[in-house]
């Protein structure tokens, strides 16, 4: 049966502190889009068409209320100078960082009268997916965007940064190197910033997403020191427009939960926390978006799955400021079809608000 | 804080981009809609992208004026859906007033903490996001392709989500939009809540008894009015409302001038400005800061020869507002420029005499309207502003579906050509698109090669 309100109607309300008739529906359905329809992973991320179709035949299939261009967090270390090789049936994986050390990535940088981070990722386009990204902005864009908001997934300057040095360097740096991790934030943060830009141009709305900064890798005071305000100048830019800015972290956000608002998100994405805790200690402040378990849409039945994403939904609906239906991580590609159905049929029975019929 | 309009331009959406990351913060934080209030979410000076994110996709191919003044209107134009609500959660009434253009309004924000809106202008949203989404909405409710644009407003009725549930809605038939009369019967079959205004043709010989009939009607209004605010309308509170309309007007008025005679402006943000005057987009106090900021850009400008639009560009008149923004941008592409309108919104532009009771006041200023009056006074109302500015052709476009448009459009190119020796070109703006539709690009071309080719003659 069709609804009343499109997605991006629905979404519409929800940020303007409306109650829409459903809580908005989101399981990150990203490089799941690929597997959905069939294509082979490389083809999906090297491909902005391609990247596009497998979304819009992925929203088709589950009627979900967000099309979500991304594949990994590597874009953007990616088109700053690390290298990745691209397997057919796996996503980009990091093959070298751009700089061993810290204190490699601290001389050049210095070096460099302007580092420009925007001079870069003009310098590079040719060799990143930057065009593939746009390109699948673009083409979602003109098939639904008076439908649909196009979300485009922007990796944190927390997450840029560590794939731009050695993985090790850059954790021992979190411990004893910290003004040289801050000097390669502040550039990572320039390069999200021009990059969200070209984004924006292209008519997605930016989410920002730090998955390396979540508990279980750093500490809260370590979030608090490095992640929080890199995360937070991004922020502010896009708060310069006006946009309703939505942070996801994935694994567990406990420690840092209360934290989160202070970046000045509007919408708060977590994974892996209970969804009550979050609540109380946010819901107030922010919107949230959460949180099924994506172990448990892959593996649990069709049945088990109903009700978990009913009791999470009744739960999130508590949300003073507004709730999102959302897994708490990307799907996972192995994902059976009949339990994304599940999580959907439920979401829709029982997210629903009073709203008027006509 | 230090900001400088750059040289007046008429820009593309990227380029508007390129503006705004100059732009401090501090000026985006200055401007709040429904002052004195200064809530965080009131805030309104963003760029044609922020609202392309959110589905108006149409800005990604219109182009627009470059001045600071220019973009906050662009920006306050663009979140009125948002500002309604936010109106309805400061505790403010939501009046709908619908079908006369103009006078209704005039009343509604003559009481204190009322908001007038004209659902009619939702007709522009199919347009300005280039989606059936509305009026596929309103073709579920039993109106189709059959019908003018302006069906959109019934989608959005049923919708709830481009504005708040009004607390009253105010409808006005008789000398209206035949096709729009249809959108409100069944608004009132939906809401089940219409409170009907009668408004009448203009009969010569007439005018005192039709006045007294008008009058009757808004008072039913200002009591429907009353019951709902539990507030009297004193004399006095009429008569504010009505100097904040003038006031309104008269900017509008010297915007028009400027714009049309010395081409300060571009006629998607002069055509904006015109239809301010309706609702004022929901925010008189706003909308006339704006106005004033807007007026002051236009004359320095014209102080310092700094003209948008090149003077030596051809001269059109337009009649009928063209649904679809774009047509705008496409003649102004083409060499050539507005230098007089008639977009049926005449009785919400002229000024309302202050020295008459005020109900009276706005009866007779609705009464001369263009839309209370025959076609042939609407094709003298354009005549008499093209004369005056030297326009050099006509376009008449109407509105593909709009029952009175097929008649009404033809009557008035007849009585312009008899009356005036210039040509005419009519076309039916087609429904919302990416671009312009081949058919009417090449007929525009062609009509401005053919008035080219007339000054060439005559020079």
């Amino acid at each position: 049966m069709s609804e009343i309100l499109t997605p991006r109607e629905r979404f519409g309300l929800l940020v303007i502190d409306e109650v829409p008739d459903r809580v908005p529906l989101f399981p990150l359905l990203t490089s799941y889009a690929a597997t959905y329809s069939g294509v082979p992973l490389r083809d999906y991320y090297t491909t902005g068409e391609t990247m596009a179709r497998c979304q819009l035949q992925a929203r088709e299939f589950l009627q979900t209320d967000f099309i979500s261009i991304f594949s990994e967090v590597g874009i953007l270390a990616e088109a700053l100078g690390s290298e990745f090789i691209y397997p057919e049936d796996d996503l980009p994986i990091l093959s070298r960082p751009r700089w061993r050390t810290l204190q490699e990535a601290s001389d050049h940088l210095q070096k460099c009268s302007n580092p420009d981070p925007s001079s870069a990722i003009r310098h590079f386009p040719g060799q990143t997916r930057f065009r593939v990204y746009l390109k699948a902005i673009d083409y979602a864009y003109e098939a639904i965007g008076d439908r649909v908001p196009i979300l485009a997934y922007i990796p944190a300057p927390f997450t840029t940064a560590q794939q731009l040095v050695e993985p090790e360097a850059f954790l021992l740096g979190l411990l004893d190197s910290p003004e040289l991790i801050l000097q390669l934030l502040k550039y990572t943060t320039e390069a999200a910033i021009s990059f969200s830009r070209l984004v924006i141009r292209a008519g997605a709305l930016p989410i920002l997403v730090d998955p390396l900064a979540s508990g279980s890798v750093l500490s809260p005071e370590q979030y608090q020191q490095f992640a929080l305000p890199s995360e937070k100048m991004v922020i502010d830019y896009w708060h310069r427009y006006d946009l309703d800015v939505v942070l996801h972290i994935c694994g567990d956000t406990t420690g840092i939960i209360s934290l989160m608002p202070a970046t000045g998100a509007d919408l708060v994405s977590v994974d892996k926390i209970d969804l009550e805790q979050a609540l109380t200690a946010v819901g107030e402040q922010v919107r949230l978006i959460g949180n099924f378990d994506t172990s448990d849409l892959w593996l649990a039945t069709p049945a088990v799955i109903e009700e978990q994403v009913e009791k999470m939904v009744l739960s999130g609906k508590g949300c003073p400021r507004g709730y999102v239906a959302a897994t708490g991580c990307e799907v996972p590609l192995a994902t059976p079809r009949e339990n994304l159905m599940a999580f959907v049929r439920a979401v829709k029975r029982a997210g629903g608000y009073d709203y008027p019929k006509h | 804080m230090s900001y400088q309009d750059p040289q007046p331009a008429r820009i593309t959406f990227e380029q508007w981009d390129e503006l705004f990351a100059r732009i401090p913060d501090e000026l985006i934080d200055r401007f709040h809609y429904f002052p004195p209030n200064s809530f965080s979410w009131s805030k309104y000076l963003f760029p044609p992208q922020t609202f392309a994110i959110y589905g108006a996709r149409h800005l990604r191919r219109l182009k627009f004026d470059n001045s600071l003044a220019s973009l906050r209107l662009w920006g306050f134009v663009n979140n009125e859906s948002e500002r309604l609500f936010r109106a309805r959660q400061m505790g403010k009434r939501v009046i709908a007033v619908m079908g006369d253009l103009g006078p209704l309004a005039v009343i509604v924000n003559s009481f204190p903490d009322c908001i007038p809106f004209y659902p009619d202008c939702w007709w522009w949203t199919p347009f300005a996001m280039e989606s059936k989404v509305l009026l596929d909405a309103a073709a579920s409710l039993g109106i189709g392709e059959a019908t003018c644009f302006s069906r959109a407003a019934l989608g959005a009725f049923a919708k709830h989500s481009y504005f708040p549930d009004p607390d009253l809605i105010l409808a006005a038939t008789g000398a209206s939009c035949d096709d729009y009369s249809g959108v409100e019967s069944l608004v009132a079959k939906l809401t089940g809540r219409v409170k009907w205004v009668e408004t009448p043709l203009r009969l010569s010989g007439q005018n005192e008894q039709l006045i007294r009939f008008l009058v009757a009607e808004y008072h039913r209004v200002v009591s429907a009015l009353e019951d709902l605010t539990g507030t009297r309308l004193t004399g006095t509170m009429l008569k504010d409302g009505i100097r904040r309309a003038n006031r309104v007007r008269h900017l509008t008025s010297r915007l028009r001038q400027l714009a049309y005679q010395h081409g300060v402006l571009p006629a998607l943000e002069t055509m904006m400005v015109e239809f301010g005057c309706l609702h004022y987009y929901s925010d008189i106090t706003e909308w006339t800061a704006i106005l004033e900021h807007l007026l002051s850009t236009a004359e320095f400008r014209l102080k310092n020869g700094l003209l948008v639009l090149n003077p030596e560009s051809l001269r059109i008149a337009w009649l009928t507002p063209p649904a679809d923004p774009l047509l705008l941008c496409f003649v102004e592409d083409h060499n050539a420029r507005l230098v007089a309108t008639e977009y049926v919104i005449n009785q919400a532009l002229s000024i309302i005499d202050e020295s008459l009771p005020g109900l009276a006041g706005i009866a007779r200023t609705t009464l001369a309207g263009s839309l209370n009056g025959t076609s042939a006074q609407r094709a003298e109302l354009l005549i008499t502003q093209a004369r005056t500015n030297q326009a050099e052709g006509v376009i008449v476009s109407g509105i593909l579906g709009g029952s009175h448009c097929a008649m009404e459009s033809k009557l008035i190119a007849q009585h312009i050509k008899q009356r005036h020796n210039i040509p005419i070109l009519e076309f039916d703006v087609a429904p919302p698109a990416k671009e312009v539709d081949r058919q009417t690009r090449t007929r525009i071309e062609a009509f401005l090669e053919v008035l080219r080719s007339r000054r060439c003659q005559k020079s």
